[in-house]
């Protein structure tokens, strides 16, 4: 028998609670919950979750983005931001997880899915130093 | 030391750099054991795509499963730990390559090892001057291949006159431990001097010191001039194991895309199977027989199916591969002897009693067989060698069947004389090759019944001195040789002439 991958079901979880109403969804849950005990998968559930979560992000066009920057972003420069990852993802929806981090030295990092855009003075550096070394 | 100029240059690379923004792909690191890692992310990665990690390492993708990506590590994965970021290039993994690699031995990446410093190129296109090519490449198609009709002078007797070799053919060797594999591929590359090819040799899952012995005969036949060696050692990861065949036949291209002749050793691919059976078993693949994964006649068929004869029209240029393969007690019937034996267009066999017996090279005539270098071989040596191998097969019959009795018959007894001079003159030591003219001259003697009246013992004193004798006296034979590849009438009668004279001094 093939092995279910957390993947597979957060997707099905996705898929049985798409289109219901909240009422229908609490007795889903509890459906849900009993399958994953059933089939011994409780203690994979913080990574079924997780999926889950960027799966309904996915689908519903929500971008979650960690921006990291030396400083606290100003009002303008978010709204800017969001605007930009709107139009790159083409997302409805973004979220920004704002964060600060001294080792960049300047500049901003954003982080979405499995993407990165590096725009950081420490990454600036890092390539200038691997551009004066290389052989 | 004068530190305004270098202040000055400083600040103009600097001026001129600039960084490019884009998006990066990364990934984390979930899991690291036995060279393999389980990364998280990297979505749109490709399958063969090399990857980076936070601490310079270089990996490969091979698996890609629905919530990970199965990557093998290119070094030192002891310093890789959970959580590092995983960096995708969006390229294959390819090697640096250019005319000066010649002469020097490198790592499965295509990183000098020989401590000669690093190789540079002369590539404008790149800043280092090396021209990038893709290990993993797919094999030239049917309409750029010619038909193999060009020979390839191993220097080795029985090989030259019963198994000939073309350019762009795949010939398998084949033996047991310690029956001459890689003495014949050696010997092939010594005796490449001259004659307008570059050879590779990859060493697989080796020792060193063999590497290091190897390397010096090469240097003292001046054959490293036109020669590269590509090891992944068996000190090393099985993942360099792995790629090293893929980038030496990658350096092998580099230069038949120059239109030149390319000779490449694989030695040995039952250890590259073995290597990539451990990665794919890490990597969770189902094994199959012998616990192979399902892909391991792909992996060796895509590999030598890169030895090729190109058409002008593509370029020109050849790949003439030597795979090597060790059997276990000489079994051909285990898995990756008969894929291998299958891939290939014919075998050279060794065996180990033939090896002890002295009759070296230890090639079992009966076994061994070359598909389609007959039509590669030159007229001079197709005449007389034709009927050799046929003659060799009855003399083998016969000595079997003479054991039993005394009494043979005096065509039986010929037969049987002649037979025991041919295996002579087959033998042949190692690090000698012999020229493809003197070749003709020894075997004529031999087929026109010429050493029938020779001591066997002594026919190897017999052999040298008609050589030199004949050089001196039938030069006419030898040009003809040399310029038609065949004899006329003229050239045969001062050679039988030369032949008959030298017997008459020979005692």
């Amino acid at each position: 028998m093939a092995t279910l991958s957390s993947n597979d079901i957060a997707r099905s979880i996705y898929l049985l609670i798409k289109d219901k109403t909240t009422a229908e969804r609490s007795v889903l849950y509890e459906k849900v919950v009993k399958f994953l005990f059933k089939k011994r998968l409780l203690s994979k559930s913080g990574e079924i979750l997780s999926r889950l979560t960027k799966i309904i992000n996915k689908e519903e066009g929500n971008l979650v983005a960690k921006v990291s920057s030396v400083e606290a972003l100003d009002h303008k420069t978010k709204i800017h931001l969001e605007q930009f990852l709107k139009k790159r993802y083409s997302a409805k929806e973004v979220t920004l997880v704002l964060s600060l981090d001294k080792k960049l030295l300047g500049g901003i990092k954003m982080e979405t899915n499995d993407e990165v855009i590096d725009l950081s003075i420490k990454n600036k550096v890092k390539k200038l130093q691997e551009h004066l070394t290389r052989e | 030391m004068n530190t305004s100029h270098i202040v000055e240059n400083l600040k103009k690379e600097i001026e001129n750099f600039k960084t490019q923004i884009k998006a990066e792909k990364v990934g984390k690191v979930m899991e690291v054991f036995d060279g393999i890692v389980k990364v998280s992310g990297l979505s749109d990665i490709k399958s063969s795509e090399m990857v980076t990690f936070s601490n310079g390492e270089t990996g490969v993708a091979l698996n890609l499963e629905d919530d990970a990506v199965g990557v093998i590590i290119l070094g030192d994965f002891s310093k890789i730990k959970e959580g590092d970021e995983v960096k995708s290039t969006g390229r294959i993994l390819e090697i640096p390559v250019s005319n000066n690699i010649l002469g020097r031995v490198v790592d499965a990446l295509g990183a000098s090892i020989d401590g000669k410093g690093v190789i540079k190129g002369n590539n404008p296109s790149t800043s280092s001057g090396l021209s990038a090519y893709p290990i993993e490449k797919v094999a030239p198609g049917v309409i750029t291949r010619l038909s193999v009709d060009q020979p390839v002078a191993t220097g080795i007797k029985v090989i030259d006159a019963i198994i000939p070799v073309g350019r762009g053919q795949r010939e398998l060797i084949i033996g047991d431990r310690q029956t001459g594999k890689t003495a014949i591929a050696i010997d092939a590359i010594l005796n490449q001097k001259g004659e307008n090819m570059i050879c590779v040799y990859v060493s697989i899952g080796q020792k060193d010191s063999k590497l290091r012995k190897l390397q010096a005969r090469l240097e003292a036949g001046n054959s490293m001039d036109y020669t590269v060696i590509v090891n992944a050692s068996a000190s090393e990861a099985a993942s360099m194991s792995y790629i090293a065949p893929y980038s030496g036949v990658s350096i092998a291209e580099y230069f038949m895309d120059q239109g030149k002749d390319v000779l490449i050793i694989y030695d040995d691919l039952s250890k590259h199977a073995v290597a990539y059976r451990e990665i794919s078993l890490l990597l969770r693949r189902p094994p199959g027989r012998e616990a192979y994964p399902g892909d391991v006649f792909y992996l060796h068929s895509r590999l030598l199916e890169r030895a090729c004869r190109r058409n002008e029209k593509y370029g020109g240029g050849s790949i003439t591969a030597f795979p090597i393969i060790e059997t276990q007690a000489g079994d051909i019937s285990a898995y990756i002897p008969t894929n291998v034996i299958s891939i290939t267009d014919g075998q050279i066999f060794l065996e180990t009693d033939l090896f002890y017996k002295g009759i070296r090279p230890a090639v079992n005539v009966g076994s061994s067989v070359s598909r389609v270098g007959s039509s590669a071989q030159i007229k001079a040596m197709k005449k007389v060698a034709g009927t050799l191998k046929l003659d060799l097969a009855q003399y083998r019959e016969l000595e079997a069947f003479s054991q039993f009795g005394s009494d043979l018959d005096d065509a039986t007894k010929r037969q049987l004389e002649r037979g025991k001079r041919s295996v002579e003159v087959l033998k042949q030591l190692q690090y000698a090759p012999v020229k493809m003219e003197h070749q003709v001259v020894i075997f004529y003697a031999l087929t026109k019944g010429f050493m029938d009246d020779i001591a066997v013992e002594k026919i190897k004193e017999f052999e040298q001195g008609l050589i030199e004798y004949t050089e001196r006296n039938a030069k006419v034979f030898y040009k003809e040789i040399d310029e038609k590849k065949m004899w006329t009438d003229k050239g045969e009668e001062q050679l039988k002439k030369a032949i008959e004279d030298y017997k008459k001094s020979f005692k």
